[in-house]
């Protein structure tokens, strides 16, 4: 009896994969769809940026070069965390391994299948990010055809390489710590990279380099690149192969090919070894649990306390998900991102130069306070959708224990509703009240915005919770993951929807508002008539919005089977 | 106590239930057993009101499932047929949570708790995490849930998978005594040991409708009918089997 081959043992996904595709129909549809425009307008700028980078006489063509270097960095940098966690869950975590393990496979094949598996799940955002600009590089510089084929064979070793260090890693991670453990650790350092990066990018404030006069800053900013241009990272052996290919400038492409393949390969033999050798070993320490916890955990002494001016049922589901939210590092570290999303919003406003007296910056406070509206509403359906939205998917395969007791899906329905619009109201209220100062817009113009955005919060929350009824993922335990899927993306796109909507309608009486408040010119009754008019809409459109997101849901939970 | 009226259920041109009747009297303990996707659980899932039936209805007690749910539900205790928990409470939190959810009073839920994790030998593991639990915790763990408000119905879908033996036996004991106070028991079960053991009646349930329902006397009698069986082959696996019309030949 042979073992079997790459092909079975890659077939259950490829398989799967097939299926899902012919189900959902539409869902690809749409999907391809939002894609082609992702790369379409991905392509238009970078072609632009390109384009603009030309014409700078003496610095273009070094900031073009620099550029594709700073591409490769940040894909690199990317593909070594996505494959470290992705290499966790297909190497050690996987149900699937069990039986690969039990199976009399080569351990050297299951190494093969499993590397593949990663490299693919790990690697497609390259694709979709990586090929417009790649795309966009050829065409500003009329490359041949030996550009793209260079292209495709430096991107191979190119993915082979994090994926090598991925599984290398994990393998001694899961080693050290027990696998839910690592899966914890490398969740919250991946989150607070991610706000770290977020952070320190806005925190230099890169405006600062369209400023001609800022020249010393600009030349910094292109030091600053420098480093990571280093002679022995696999990111500028990348660009050594391409910038050549592109008729840059001379170099020595063969070289540096061989060089990066060389490495994908010694990296993959080291993988394939190391795996080969320790990898039952890994994988039985995988399986150890957790530690004991201690007696009476805090949270569940706190929170029954904390929750019972609540009613009955709104105080346990907000205990209860308070608790997981906490003991969960897929849920928590999500506030790291929050907390940076934060700092960046209100720093934007900081820096703002709304103080030197001109009429031009009167003016662009006056825009900036209406959009204000617009961008409070935006982030808190960016914290909804991370927050709101996976909250049905997270009840699980437990979904049993709240649909078998006796409480109506109505009362589920509030109290999921009640949870989150309060923090997400404070969210946001506190985000208008803070920026608005910092704009000097009038006390009573805040109270419409507040008013306007308490309405605009019920109908996202009611929207995240329908969205996420109707797209349920009840095995996935991992809250970014839920976010980031079909539904997700769609929930976002109809919250976008709703402000541009509660904008428009709101545009013409805020501007009316802000030119009586200059003095400009008062409002004649008539007007006052239909300022009041256009809020009430405003409100209606809310409202109604808020109502047929409470009938979805409420279908769609009556519908959802653990 | 249980009463099904004309219970169907169907997906597309599937039926997974097919007109289902059954009344079952207080107290009594009640088996219902029947080859793999016989339509067991979704029948159950019925009875405790998690997948709406496509016509007929569930009378538990006095209550009808469909028209007034949370009646029902609060006289009856569930235990599925896979044990998902949420996994990052421990068992004392989950123990908690259930019972506030069937308005269980705090004064006596705490007492309640640690009585039902003393019962079912979990009491060293309740400030652990569920996601540390095996499968036969879990499994223990579901049972004192469902029994947490003091039911007056129970039903069990599979509740002896994935136990130990010690686990098992407990189990059984634990449900005659629940019986003989006054609780109604619906058990699926694969095991005929086990409702041989336990059943008052039981019902063989194949392609979504009853093949025959009975003492395990009357089944043996109604199989003894079928020239199929062995004369002297009186268990009820091979009434079950006879009744359902398989031979044991396939797996």
């Amino acid at each position: 009896m042979s073992a079997p081959s790459l092909r079975v043992l890659l077939a259950p996904r490829l398989l799967a994969a097939r299926t899902a595709l012919r189900r959902s129909r539409a869902k690809v549809a749409i999907l391809t769809l939002v894609t082609a425009a992702f790369w379409s307008g991905s392509f238009v700028f970078f072609e632009r940026t390109l384009s603009y980078f030309q014409t700078i006489t003496a610095l273009g063509p070094m900031l073009t070069q620099r550029l594709l270097v700073m591409l490769f960095v940040s894909f690199f940098a990317v593909l070594v965390i996505s494959n470290v966690v992705t290499a966790l869950t297909t190497f050690y975590l996987a149900p699937e391994v069990r039986l690969l393990l039990a199976a009399p496979i080569p351990s050297r094949r299951v190494h093969d299948a499993r590397f593949i598996e990663t490299t693919v799940a790990s690697s497609w955002m390259v694709l979709l990010f990586g090929l417009p600009a790649f795309l966009a590089y050829g065409v500003v510089y009329h490359a041949g055809p030996l550009f793209y084929l260079g292209t495709v064979a430096t991107l191979v070793p190119f993915l082979l390489i994090p994926a090598a260090i991925g599984v290398l890693v994990t393998t001694a991670l899961v080693l050290a710590f027990p696998a839910r453990r690592a899966r914890d650790v490398l969740v919250v350092a991946t989150v607070a990279l991610a706000a770290i990066g977020y952070l320190t990018l806005r925190l230099v404030r890169p405006e600062r380099l369209a400023s001609p006069s800022d020249l010393a800053g600009f030349a910094a900013f292109l030091a600053a690149f420098e480093a990571p241009a280093a002679w022995y990272l696999p990111t500028t052996w990348a660009a050594e192969v391409l910038i050549p290919l592109l008729g840059a400038r001379p170099g020595e492409p063969l070289f540096y090919f061989a060089l990066l393949a060389l490495t994908a390969f010694v990296l993959y033999l080291a993988s394939a070894s190391v795996v080969q050798r320790i990898f039952l070993t890994a994988w039985s320490r995988a399986q150890e649990g957790r530690t004991r916890a201690r007696r009476a955990p805090l949270l569940g002494r706190v929170l029954p306390r904390l929750t019972r001016p609540l009613p009955r049922i709104p105080a346990l589901l907000l205990a209860k998900d308070v608790t997981v939210f906490f003991r969960d590092a897929s849920q928590w570290s999500q506030l790291l991102l929050l907390g940076a999303l934060v700092v960046v919003y209100v720093y934007n406003f900081s820096v703002l130069p709304i103080d030197d007296g001109t009429p031009l910056a009167a003016t662009l406070r006056d825009v900036v306070a209406f959009c204000n509206l617009g961008l409070a509403a935006f982030v808190t359906a960016s914290v909804a959708v991370r927050f709101v939205y996976p909250s049905v998917s997270l009840e699980g395969r437990a979904w049993w224990v709240l649909r078998s007791a006796p409480v109506s899906i109505a009362t589920l329905w509030w109290s999921k509703f009640l949870v989150a619009f309060l923090p997400l109201t404070v969210l946001g209220e506190v985000l208008i009240v803070v920026t608005n100062r910092y704009l000097g817009v009038a006390a009573g113009l805040t109270l419409v915005f507040m008013a306007t955005l308490l309405f605009v919060i019920a109908a996202i929350v009611s929207l995240g919770l329908a969205f996420g009824a109707a797209y349920p993922r009840l095995d996935s335990n991992n809250a970014a993951q839920i976010a980031t899927g079909f539904g997700g993306v769609i929930y976002m796109v109809t919250c976008l929807g709703l402000i541009a909507g509660v904008i428009a309608i709101e545009a013409w009486p805020v501007a009316r508002l802000f030119w009586q408040r200059v003095g400009a010119s008062p409002l004649a009754p008539i007007e006052r008539t239909l300022v009041a008019i256009a809020f009430g809409i405003a409100f209606v459109l809310t409202a109604t919005v808020t109502e047929v997101g409470r009938r979805s849901a409420l279908r769609s939970l009556a519908a959802l089977q653990p | 106590m249980i009463r099904c009226v004309a219970l169907r259920k169907t997906y597309g041109s599937v039926v997974a239930v097919d007109d289902l009747d059954l009344e079952i009297a207080a107290g009594e303990v009640f088996g219902f057993i029947g080859p793999n996707g016989a339509g067991k659980t979704t029948t159950i899932k019925m009875m405790v009101g998690i997948l709406s039936p496509t016509s007929g209805t569930v009378i538990l007690g006095d209550y009808d499932i469909r028209e007034a749910p949370e009646a029902a539900k609060a006289m009856t205790g569930y235990v599925p047929d896979q044990p998902a928990l949420y996994d990052k409470l421990t068992g004392i939190e989950f123990l908690r949570f259930v019972g506030g959810l069937y308005g269980v009073a705090t004064d006596v839920l705490e007492e309640r708790c640690n009585d039902l994790l003393e019962e079912f030998g979990l009491v060293d593991r309740a400030f652990e995490l569920i996601e540390t639990y095996s499968h036969g915790m879990k499994q223990r763990l579901t049972v004192a849930a469902a029994l947490v408000h003091r039911p007056r119905i129970l039903i069990l879908d599979e509740p002896m998978v994935g136990m130990d033996p010690q686990g098992g036996l407990a189990l059984r004991r634990l449900l005659s005594a629940l019986a003989a106070s006054g609780v109604t028991i619906f058990l699926s079960t694969h095991s005929l040991a086990v409702a041989e053991e336990l059943c008052d009646r039981i019902a063989v349930l194949d392609g979504g409708r009853i093949v025959v329902v009975g003492s395990l006397a009357e089944l043996r009698e109604r199989a003894a009918e079928r020239p199929d069986l062995e004369p002297f082959d009186s268990s009820l696996e091979a009434v079950f089997l006879s009744l359902t019309g398989t031979t044991g030949g396939r797996v």
